[in-house]
């Protein structure tokens, strides 16, 4: 009984210490200095890095932070569980290289465009969450998935097939042409920025603090009068709409799109960087992008060893940290 | 051509049901889906192809053998990977744990076959039978045969062993079946070990009749057991009958009518098309939810 006492006591320690420290954080002055320490950190970076193999990776992580921060939209602030979210990166993907190679499109209409594209198709999909629920909602998605993969690759007249669409020239906004990884850089700290910016925008908004709601208990939620099937939809596709904008920067990136860009195992990587980060809040996924694209980067020698390393990461980091390195709480069923 | 199809679609819609009925099983004891099915599966493929090729012992015991080790496989991930979590508030927690237990197991078999097509030896008598004038070959038949006597088995085993009573009852209620005295871990263990077994004999079966086995099989063998499962209504041994039946006509007679390439994609059309008819699968009962 004592032995239960002193435990619950040394619990309700580090309980309180966790407040107080969340609430330091969660001081807005101080949050304000961070992020603005934290913008301008990013915008010299390049002058700090001059490796280029180095910005290299640092594109990828901007690129996996965007489409993560959209994925953590949709699974931690709603708790739908999306194995698909690949195929709205590669929509967007093949929207930019379509658009650009075959219609002479300029780049900005492209991101916008392919952003819409995969908004749309997002609420198509999310439109099923009225009627199938749960693991059901995650073989949707993943049978959607494998079918934009699969029609990217038969269908030769449009996308091109299994070759992918290669030579995508270089983008240019308002006479900005983007060469060097450096300009690249710049491309995607915009993007981030403007991700991070909407969605915090948007979880702090009426609309946010709804599908918390829904999140942290559906039943109670709807009895509040929220609509939670029209949300959950909502959400599905702005959660898309980030992914088209990624995918859109992986094609002027590359240069070049195949549809295994898109399989499958993209998909799951980006919620193994979701959950290792720490899901249902804003910057979290980020900690689990740097460190995932890390792994991947140190363990490149050992190329044939990779897959089995980050499998093992997952499961020990899940064994012993359910809620991520930097996840706030664990999901509730 | 019509009756050939419709044979080979049966043939691979019984190997599938054999694939699918350890992960439905797990699905409804554990509502967790086991992402390293299909790895476990071609692990055990593997192990048969190796002891086949290189040591040439009788395909029965290697059989044998290779379906104790992939039972024996599923149990450790079940021990490793997924006991600890499993109280833990959230399923999509041990799901991850689940994926990660896949990419092992996968970059493991990658390790030891490579990730190239290898050709499976023929196991089964390859002879052709003239049955009313259609050529019927006998592998197909023999594998109809012991997919379908291993289906009956396992229906028999639950319903008349009292262990298969036991994974019953933990399955419809888990709190109460450890109140009744029944192992939890134990039993668990069990449907985890039984499960990968009948998914080697599904994965040797698959790999014989196409005498082909590569590393891709394994993560396309668990969407297709989730899929089967998931049409046929999960949890129930009648559904992954009709879920892997269904699924091996149709991708058979797509396959041959429509197009090759877009086979797969027209499968999970029509997977789409069944979840928003009846979201529950054809034999799946509502399920109510808890207030």
């Amino acid at each position: 009984m004592q032995n239960i006492e002193q435990r619950s006591d040394k619990h309700e320690s580090t309980f309180n210490n966790i407040i107080k420290f969340k609430s330091l954080l969660e001081n807005q002055v101080y949050k304000k200095i961070a992020y603005i320490l934290l913008l301008l950190f990013s915008v010299f970076l390049p002058n700090i890095v001059n490796n280029m193999y180095y910005m290299g990776i640092i594109n990828y992580m901007i690129l996996y932070a965007i489409l993560c921060m959209g994925l953590n939209l949709i699974l931690g602030y709603t708790g739908l569980l999306s194995l698909g979210h690949a195929a709205f990166y590669g929509l967007g993907g093949y929207t930019t290289a379509i658009l650009i190679t075959r219609y002479d499109f300029g780049f900005l209409p492209c991101l916008i465009l392919s952003g819409i594209i995969a908004l749309l198709f997002g609420i198509l999909l999310g439109l099923p969450t009225r009627k199938v629920r749960g693991d059901y909602f995650c073989l949707l998605t993943i049978a959607f998935g494998e079918i934009f993969r699969l029609v990217a690759q038969a269908w030769i007249d449009f996308t091109n097939g299994a070759m992918g669409i290669v030579g995508i020239p270089i983008p240019q906004i308002f006479g900005w042409s983007i060469r060097t990884e450096t300009d690249f850089y710049y491309l995607g700290l915009i993007l981030l920025t403007f991700t991070f910016i909407t969605l915090s925008l948007l979880v702090n908004s009426k609309f946010g603090r709804a599908f918390i709601a829904i999140r942290e208990d559906e039943l109670a939620a709807s009895v509040m009068g929220i609509n939670t099937a029209v949300y959950k939809i909502i959400v599905f596709g702005i959660g898309c709409f980030y992914a088209g904008l990624a995918g859109s920067y992986l094609a002027v990136y590359q240069t070049t799109i195949t549809p295994s860009n898109f399989r499958l195992e993209e998909s799951c990587l980006m919620i193994i960087m979701v959950i290792v980060g720490g899901m249902g809040s804003l910057l979290a996924p980020i900690a689990g992008v740097v460190v995932m694209t890390i792994a991947t980067e140190y363990f490149r020698d050992i190329a044939e060893y990779r897959m089995l390393i980050i499998g093992v990461i997952m499961v020990t980091v899940l064994l012993f940290r359910p809620q991520g390195i930097f996840g706030t709480s664990a999901f509730k069923s | 051509m019509f009756f050939d199809v419709l044979l080979i679609g049966i043939m691979v819609g019984a190997i599938y049901t054999l694939v699918t009925i350890g992960y439905s099983m797990v699905y409804s004891i554990l509502k967790l889906m086991n992402f390293a099915h299909g790895d476990v599966y071609i692990f055990g493929t593997f192990i048969c192809y190796t002891l086949l090729e290189k040591y040439n012992i009788h395909p029965l015991l290697a059989i044998l053998v290779a379906a104790t080790l992939g039972g024996i496989l599923a149990s450790i991930v079940e021990i490793v990977a997924y006991r600890r979590l499993r109280s833990e508030q959230h399923r999509m927690i041990s799901m991850i744990t689940a994926l990660g237990a896949a990419y092992v197991i996968q970059n493991s078999n990658e390790l030891q076959w490579g990730n190239q097509v290898l050709s499976f030896p023929p196991i089964l008598n390859a002879q052709t039978l003239h049955i009313f004038g259609l050529a019927v070959p006998v592998t197909q038949i023999l594998i109809l045969i012991i997919a379908v006597g291993l289906i009956v088995l396992f229906t028999l085993f639950l319903k008349y062993h009292p262990y298969g009573k036991a994974i019953l009852c933990v399955s419809e209620d888990i709190p109460t079946a450890s109140l009744m005295g029944i192992p939890i871990n134990k039993t668990i263990t069990m449907v985890y070990f039984i499960g990968g077994m009948l998914g080697v004999v599904g994965g040797i079966l698959y790999s014989t009749s196409y005498s082909a086995v590569s590393l891709a099989m394994g993560f396309r063998g668990t969407i297709i057991a989730f899929t089967a499962a998931v049409i046929g209504g999960i949890g129930s041994l009648g559904g992954a009958l009709v879920g892997g039946m269904f699924l091996g006509i149709c991708e058979n007679f797509i396959g041959v009518y429509v197009s090759s390439s877009y086979r797969d994609p027209i499968t999970f059309l029509l997977l789409i098309i069944i979840l928003l008819v009846k979201p529950t699968g054809i034999m799946g009962a509502v399920e109510q939810s808890k207030v």
